[in-house]
């Protein structure tokens, strides 16, 4: 897709202007500028400590910035924004003392179900049977959230954030842990949401093949926006060493592209 | 000792009382303790309630009768002081906590030593006293059995999904750094209350031990919860038995109570667990 024509597509759900970022006295984002406009799957990419999972956090309001502006929706207010996004973190570790099984934490997405905890199985699962038989996590339903593998919580928590009907899904490195069929079968999986749900989606990843052959735009990240494209642009060897800063094969160009 | 019937266990008026907060603080303890666990915040409360030490230390020093004031206060200005160091220094958590837990009971030992008359009742702070829990004692179990036991389960969803990942919560819309410091609090004011039950030393296990025993029984949080709140009941209101057949403290004997229904549980999980495993009956018996 071309620049002018991916720019054309509408208001931009996602602004950034000039973002700083200081981390531990370092500036881990030098005046970062993007636009993410409806609809698109777009993706981060970059080296280890790039800022990529710091822009992301910004975006959500997780990070403080020390100037700049984040936009979403076309308004400056987070507040508003928040309940129409929804977030995979990177993979984290939860206490195996805590027993919450898929179905209660996904209850919990809920607003408007806020018994769940006096309700029957049955009653749960009526609320949460949309988002379960599209992601195919229904028999993981009564599984301990904290005993999953990898693969199986990024899976409940996309069938979580769905559950409230997003339009924006942001995603950082979602696939961490997954080994790689199952990588694969995740990023079919999120391109197939992302097209039937018109979602925009933001996506952190150090897969090049998978972005390469699912993202309609990426922009490479090192501190500052190095380079922006199509992934026929930039998926190149002098745009990634711009990014990376060292040669990197861009192995992820399949021919059937 | 005279021996003790029944009877007189249950209509005696220092026993009515100990029943009564025993009722109320138990499955109380027994509730926050499912989070505290899973947060990893066992080591916080065992900090408030050593600090608690030097709160009544103060008591003793201003000639109050009743240090149920300063103990609280004290409590709080540390959970405070934790959270101001964690958040305004680059020091482990743990260590903040390790600092501040030794720094209030050598001040509270300090204060203790220098007193001419040395208080006689500290060994019930330390160790909790079921003749020395007053109605006022009650009051503040009820007090706070009333406020924070509805408002637990009215936040339930979100205490949960901060439980789970404060990220995760934020883009859910909780106030993540506002419920933080009310559960904080609510810990807080809970472990300072509980010490007249359990003492000083002992009152973190009525936040760990039920929720652990609740755990290899349970599949799920709704279960743990109410196993939890069950197995506190029965230990905190069976350690009062305990301690007024024995004559002994009742902080020990609750906790002794509790231990052993941590041990059946653990059993019981075991046995349920293998069961659960166990291989298909080759010649197809229902066993």
């Amino acid at each position: 897709m071309q620049p002018e024509k991916l720019h054309k597509l509408g208001a931009p759900v996602v602004e950034v202007r000039d973002l700083w970022v200081d981390l531990g006295g370092q500036n881990v984002l030098q005046g970062v500028t993007l636009s993410v406009p409806a609809g698109q799957l777009v993706a981060l990419i970059g080296p280890n400590g790039s800022g990529k999972t710091t822009l992301l956090r910004a975006m959500l309001g997780l990070q403080k910035v020390s100037a700049g502006e984040v936009r979403l929706f076309g308004q400056s207010s987070l507040e508003a924004a928040l309940p129409r996004i929804g977030y995979v973190p990177q993979r984290f570790n939860l206490e195996s003392n805590f027993i919450l099984s898929v179905r209660e934490f996904l209850a919990l997405r809920l607003r408007e179900n806020r018994r769940w905890f006096w309700q029957s199985h049955r009653q749960i699962d009526q609320r949460i049977r949309g988002s379960l038989a599209e992601i195919g996590v229904e028999a993981l339903l009564d599984r301990p959230l904290a005993k999953l593998s990898g693969g199986q919580l990024q899976r409940v928590l996309i069938a979580f954030s769905l559950l409230r009907k997003p339009e924006l899904l942001l995603l950082d490195e979602p696939t961490a842990g997954v080994d790689l069929p199952g990588e694969q079968t995740f990023y079919d999986l999120i391109a197939q949401i992302q097209e039937r749900h018109r979602l925009t989606v933001i996506l952190v990843s150090h897969d090049l093949s998978m972005v390469y052959r699912h993202a309609s735009w990426i922009y490479a990240l090192n501190r500052v926006i190095c380079c922006q494209g199509s992934p026929q642009q930039v998926m190149n060897a002098e745009s990634l060493k711009a990014a990376y800063g060292i040669h990197v094969s861009p192995y992820g160009h399949h021919h059937d592209h | 000792m005279s021996p003790r019937t029944d009877i007189t266990m249950i209509t005696e008026p220092f026993m009515i009382r100990a029943f009564l907060a025993a009722l109320l603080l138990a499955p109380l303890c027994a509730l926050l303790g499912v989070f505290v666990t899973a947060r990893r915040m066992a080591f916080f409360s065992d900090t408030v309630s050593h600090a608690a030490l030097a709160g009544v230390a103060l008591g003793f020093l201003f000639g109050l009768a009743d240090p149920t004031v300063p103990l609280i206060g004290v409590s709080l200005l540390v959970a405070a002081a934790m959270y101001w160091l964690r958040e305004n220094t680059e020091l482990f958590t743990d260590t903040i906590m390790a600092l501040l837990l030794a720094g209030c009971v050598a001040v509270g030992i300090i204060i203790l030593s220098l007193l001419k008359s040395r208080p006689a009742d500290i060994q019930a702070y330390l160790f909790g006293d079921i003749l020395a829990i007053g109605w006022v004692d009650v009051g503040l179990a009820a007090g706070l059995f009333i406020i924070i036991g509805p408002l637990v389960f009215a936040r339930l969803n979100e205490l949960s999904l901060i439980t789970v990942q404060e990220e995760i919560a934020h883009v859910c819309g909780v106030p993540v750094r506002r419920l933080n410091y009310i559960f904080v609090i609510v810990l807080t004011l809970t472990v300072a209350i509980t010490i007249r039950l359990l003492g000083i030393i002992l009152v973190t296990s009525l936040l760990v031990i039920p929720p652990a025993a609740a755990r290899s029984f349970s599949r799920n949080l709704r279960q743990q919860i109410l196993l939890s709140l069950g197995l506190g009941l029965v230990g905190g209101v069976g350690g009062i038995v305990f301690s007024y057949q024995l004559d002994v403290p009742c902080g020990p004997a609750i906790v002794v109570s509790c231990i052993g229904l941590f041990l059946v549980s653990l059993f019981l999980g075991r046995v349920r667990q293998r069961r659960a495993f166990a291989p298909p009956d080759p010649l197809g018996r229902n066993l």
